[in-house]
């Protein structure tokens, strides 16, 4: 509710605000520079880089085989997506076979760490809210029972180097599948009691509301991707609009946000994903097919053929690009991200411009960036 | 006014909703686990760190130097020594290092392992005082012959076939299998285990070097180089070993291994 | 169900272990001011400076009660929250300080209080050290009227009995936010700057219901005096505040003489409720009931707004302005500011437990316990003969007094179980926008209270002509 005051009058000096990259809430290490009149934001300047570790440059200086361990931090929070990309882009230019056992697979992890990634945003997004001290650990909760399973298949919490070229690293138990189970048969009702708590909670729906309204031109400027876009109407997601992998075979809608594209949209659309992927979890656990999972040797020496290949996947952010210029050899010429945090973050200006403090937070909470994915 | 009094009482109704939530959760069980106290069950192929296997069965070390995990380690924290042996031409493994400092713990060098013999262990509390001490050498990554089978069962790897011809100058000699069976023993406890620390497990090997006065942390720190023992060079000490000296042989072993860490220092 | 006794079970061994402390220090250092040094000093000799001197110490035994009671109950209440945050969280919250984490905060203390106290570049030495101590203060001398209500008007605090107890109260509990302010501006941190200024506003705004709301029961009770205010609660929840300020005296009336089989049950009734024009009356009573209930809760909100707590801690909102007015301090201010901070809470909380739940009086009315422990004779019996047993000590030595006894036994359980609702909502709720706060506080709660102060004052009206 704006007031119609007459402040003209009033006008004192803007002042300067360096929110970051140590402040708390900035998601990593962020830095705005915030000019404020008052408690209104005047000007934003977003200042990245602070997290910058050349992935591309160490693409090029790795081998294939080495690179396929690193490319989990680019987005550490989804590292399978990240390995998927790769690994789609690579396959592109080799064409070699991946076994349907693996191609299932590589969908059960991925839509498993889409939901610990989205968990992870929503205890986040509640600490942005204020929610600090209770909710925020039941997401929390959640997500490490599924870093359990991932560590179970792949080794580790997030580094996972789990899916490779040609396919995915290792065979799990049946005992796994067993406990996904378990994990999905459960999840439902843990969604359930978060949005007993958020999602019709006075405050929240106070302060998301109507806030950080991304309109649906704006966010195709920007090329704004993910949930973010479909919070705004726009059904726009890869795993429909140009399916890979299984996803053709499997049965699924894209929830998109029912309003004007505000925050509360944001949300709900990652609460309706997270029941998705459960979803997806459960269809990919029936129709596991059995068989081989790598169509390719991993050997030190990993070889793909000459070529370019680009493959863009839908990570929990949006669309992740990964382009491979390859000679032949067992390094890559050369590698390009396209990461969706770093496009989702240029619109952060535009909604933030004439909102009070209080507010940036929750929009950019609202947008899911996460900084090692926009610095690379 | 009708419309706020059912805003109001919807709203009211949601926070209550929502306190019941919160509330309700205090009568479920702590998901904290207690960690010092019980250690998290960790799966088999936890990548934590990194170990060299010796054959469960023979006790022989698996490792034949071919160098694969040093090449592919993106870090590039593995650094193997190793010398032809002029007897049988074969590749002799004389240390092993790797800097757990600058590992990422990626798993790539266990993959590539023709012979699996490095793989990553369970254990993962290996904080220390200092970088240098993060750097593990030969001694402190060879597991057990007990730790061994163990990973072997445990990850489901085909036990090793023993390697075909035993070369003449390794430690385990055709010359008597009491003997060196006693050495391995006493060095025991300086292959650290997941428990000890590394000074204790440098006291303990005390009883064992005989020749050597200064005390642990000294050999650390300075190890003077009166004893004509310690001074040797690593390859210098294995090629004037003779067969029937097993015990000194092990005892020179660990000499070797303070003299390389002051190289370090 | 009960599956987590185990941890509620610590949690409330805890929670009993603390308050024994607590209360058990403040008795002693009590006894040992008031009653023992007095009594050595008039033994000493008939001279006029003993006298003097003991007179003194009995003067100072309500100070230095609260002196003693506020750091260990800021320490115990801290204490609570963590593990109370524990349990909502399914977690255990620190459990490795001494047995089941007993002496966590203790320790806590004790670190602040040794790490080093650093005052920024730039900032105004004077006013960055004086405003934890304006912050702090205000609940020291403020909370001491709320002594004589608290221990049922024992003789040694009958000095804090002030005829105008919540007034002095209310006045006090308004300084604090100057030490917010002071401390935003001399830290030269902008967030801290940005944290003070929110805190004035939210002050001033949530001031305003805070003290309509105290004056509803002000105006019913016809007094300003907590102690008179307590004494008028005596007897059972129905003569709470929170349902009508004793509108319901009669009903409390009625049922002790219905229960004890007395034939004249509906003369009392009749007596406090005519016939005549009974809609009228029923009306009023309901009216009545209804307002004091809204203005309770109107009362814990905007008394949360006051101390800074979920969702109205916008002053230091972690998320946006990183720790708000304390950014910069460390140490042992930083220590003030968090003893006030929980100080400030105990203290709404008890003014909440005085002024509408009906402070240490027993919630259970007495005739309900008369009747259903008619044929235990032995209970009232024992306790007869205890007291008969200590009577010495009672009236000789001041030792025990059993009435202040249950009074605060009965403040603690209703105070402190006010204090782990706002745990539980701490755990629940995120925080207001400023703007929202503010017309949250103008545009509803300010409207709101001052409806519910007319509807009592003509409810009340009406009750009084027609009785
Ligand atoms: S785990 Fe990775 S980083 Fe560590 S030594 Fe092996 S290859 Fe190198
Ligand atoms: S790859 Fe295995 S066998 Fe080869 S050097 Fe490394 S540890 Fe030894």
């Amino acid at each position: 509710m704006s007031t119609n005051l007459d402040t003209t009058n009033l006008k004192t000096d803007e002042m300067i605000i360096n929110m970051g990259p140590q402040h708390p809430a900035t998601h990593g290490v962020l830095r705005l520079i915030l000019k404020l009149d008052g408690e209104i934001v005047r000007h934003v300047e977003p200042v990245i880089g602070h997290l910058h570790r050349a992935q591309e440059w160490q693409g090029q200086n790795r081998t294939l085989f080495q690179y396929q361990a690193l490319i989990d931090r680019v987005d550490y929070l989804s590292g399978m997506f990240t390995s998927l990309a790769f690994a789609h882009a690579c396959e592109q230019i080799d064409g070699c076979q991946i076994p349907p056992r693996a191609q299932y697979l590589r969908a059960l992890v991925c839509e498993m760490n889409r939901i610990s990634s989205h968990l992870l945003w929503l205890g986040t997004f509640l600490i942005d809210l204020g929610a600090l001290f209770g909710f925020p650990f039941y997401p929390f909760r959640e997500r490490e029972k599924l870093l359990d399973l991932f560590e179970e298949i792949a080794g580790q919490r997030m580094m996972f180097n789990y899916i490779r070229i040609g396919g995915v690293q290792r065979d799990p138990k049946q005992s796994w599948f067993e406990k996904v189970r378990k994990f999905t048969a459960e999840f439902p009702d843990r969604i359930n009691e978060y949005e007993a708590i958020v999602t019709q909670n006075p405050i929240v729906l106070k302060r998301t509301k109507g806030v950080g309204i991304l309109d649906k031109s704006v966010a195709m400027d920007y090329g704004v991707t993910g949930p973010s876009i479909r919070g705004s109407g726009i059904n726009y997601d890869l795993r429909k609009t140009r399916p890979y992998g299984i996803y053709p075979e499997l049965n699924f809608e894209i929830p998109l946000g029912q309003n004007q594209g505000d925050t509360w949209d944001r949300y709900m659309c990652r609460i309706l994903e997270m029941r998705q992927s459960n979803n997806l979890i459960n269809q990919c656990l029936d129709k596991m097919p059995e068989g081989e999972i790598l169509g390719k040797k991993q050997i030190a020496g990993l070889r793909i053929k000459a070529g370019e290949g680009f493959a863009a996947i839908e990570s929990p952010r949006g669309v992740l690009g990964c382009y491979v210029i390859s000679n032949g050899s067992d390094k890559a010429y050369r590698i390009r991200w396209r990461n969706p945090s770093f496009c989702n973050l240029a619109v952060l200006p535009s909604l933030l411009i004439g909102r009070p403090i209080s507010d940036i937070m929750a929009i950019f909470g609202s947008i899911d960036v996460i900084l090692p994915d926009v610095d690379r | 006014m009708s419309n706020l009094i059912t805003r109001a009482k919807d709203s009211i109704y949601q926070v209550l909703r929502g306190l019941k939530t919160v509330a309700v959760h205090s009568l479920r069980i702590p998901t904290t686990k207690e960690y010092p106290d019980t250690m998290p069950p960790l799966p088999p192929h936890f990548r934590g760190r990194l170990a060299l296997n010796v054959n469960p069965e023979t006790n022989e070390h698996l490792c034949i130097s071919c160098r694969q995990c040093e090449r592919v380690c993106p870090d590039k924290c593995i650094e193997i020594t190793a010398h032809k042996s002029p007897e049988t031409n074969k590749l002799e493994l004389i240390d092993f290092k790797i800097d757990h400092g600058l590992c990422m713990f990626c798993g790539l060098c266990t993959e590539v392992c023709p012979t699996d013999c490095i793989i990553n262990t369970n254990d993962f509390e290996m904080a220390d005082y200092s970088r240098e001490a993060l750097v593990y050498d030969i001694r402190k990554l060879t597991l057990t012959q007990g730790e061994s089978s163990h990973y072997f069962a445990a990850k489901e790897i085909a036990l090793p076939k023993p390697k075909p011809t035993k070369p003449a100058v390794t430690v385990t000699p055709a010359t008597s299998t009491v003997k060196p069976a006693e050495a391995k023993t006493e060095s025991k406890p300086a292959e650290v285990k997941t428990e000890s620390k590394p000074e204790e497990a440098k006291t303990e090997s005390k009883p064992a070097e005989v020749k050597t006065e200064s005390k642990p942390a000294e050999a650390k720190t300075e190890s003077k180089p009166e004893e004509a023992k310690t001074e040797s060079k690593p390859e210098e000490a294995k090629t004037e070993s003779k067969p029937e000296e097993v015990k000194t042989e092990a005892k020179l072993e660990e000499t070797d291994i303070k003299s390389t860490d002051n190289d370090i220092k | 169900m009960l599956a987590n006794s185990a941890e509620l079970f610590k949690f409330t061994r805890l929670t009993l272990i603390w308050l024994t402390i607590i209360f058990g220090s403040v008795w002693g250092a009590c006894f040992v001011v008031g009653v023992l040094i007095p009594t050595l000093l008039l033994h000493l000799g008939e001279n006029e400076i003993f006298a003097l001197l003991a007179q003194i110490c009995q003067y100072l035994t309500p100070v230095i009660a609260i002196l003693v009671f506020i750091p260990i109950n800021a320490m115990f209440m801290v204490l609570v929250e963590r593990r109370g945050l524990a349990l909502f969280t399914v977690r255990m919250g620190p459990n490795r300080v001494g047995p089941d984490g007993l002496l966590q905060t203790a320790a806590d203390a004790v670190k602040l209080l040794f790490k080093e106290d650093i005052i920024p570049t730039g900032a105004d030495a004077w006013l960055f050290t004086l405003a934890p101590i304006i912050f702090f203060a205000p609940s020291i001398f403020g909370s001491i009227p709320l002594l004589a209500a608290i221990t049922g008007n024992n003789d040694l605090f009958a000095i804090t009995n002030l005829p105008t107890g919540i007034f002095f109260i209310i006045a006090a509990s308004s300084v604090p936010v100057v030490g917010i302010v002071m401390g935003g501006w001399a830290s030269n941190n902008k967030y801290s700057l940005v944290g003070g200024l929110r805190s004035a506003a939210q002050a001033i705004s949530y001031e305003i219901p805070l003290v309509l709301s105290l004056v509803t029961i002000c105006y019913l009770n016809q007094s300003l005096n907590v102690v008179e205010i307590a004494s008028r609660q005596t007897g059972g929840f129905l003569n709470w505040n929170i349902f009508g300020g004793g509108a319901l005296n009669g009903l409390d009336k009625y049922f002790n003489a219905l229960i004890n089989g007395s034939s004249n049950a509906n003369d009392i009734l009749q007596a406090y409720y005519p016939s005549n024009q009974w809609i009228l009356t029923v009306i009023a009573i309901a009216g009545l009931v209804v307002s004091t209930i809204i203005a309770f809760f109107m009362y814990i909100t905007a008394a949360c707004a006051e101390v800074n707590r979920i969702p109205f801690d916008l002053p230091e909102a972690e998320s946006e302005l990183v720790s708000g007015y304390n950014t910069e301090y460390s140490g042992i201010k930083f220590a003030i500011f968090f003893l006030a901070e929980f100080t400030n809470l105990f203290i709404v909380s008890s003014i909440a437990t005085i002024m509408f739940l009906g402070a240490g009086n027993n919630p259970i009315p007495q005739f309900l316990i008369d009747y259903l422990f008619k044929n235990v004779t032995f209970i009232p019996q024992t306790i007869n003969a205890i007291t008969q047993a200590l009577s010495p000590l009672i009236n000789q030595i001041h030792l025990i007094n059993p009435i202040t006894f249950w009074s605060v036994v009965w403040m603690i359980v209703k105070t402190y179980s006010l204090v782990f609702f706002a745990v539980l909502v701490r755990g629940t709720l995120p925080r207001f926008k400023i703007d929202q706060l503010m017309d949250f506080g103008w545009k509803r709660l300010i409207p709101l209270s001052l409806l519910v102060f007319f509807i009592v004052i003509f409810a009340k009206g009406v009750i009084n002509t027609n009785v």
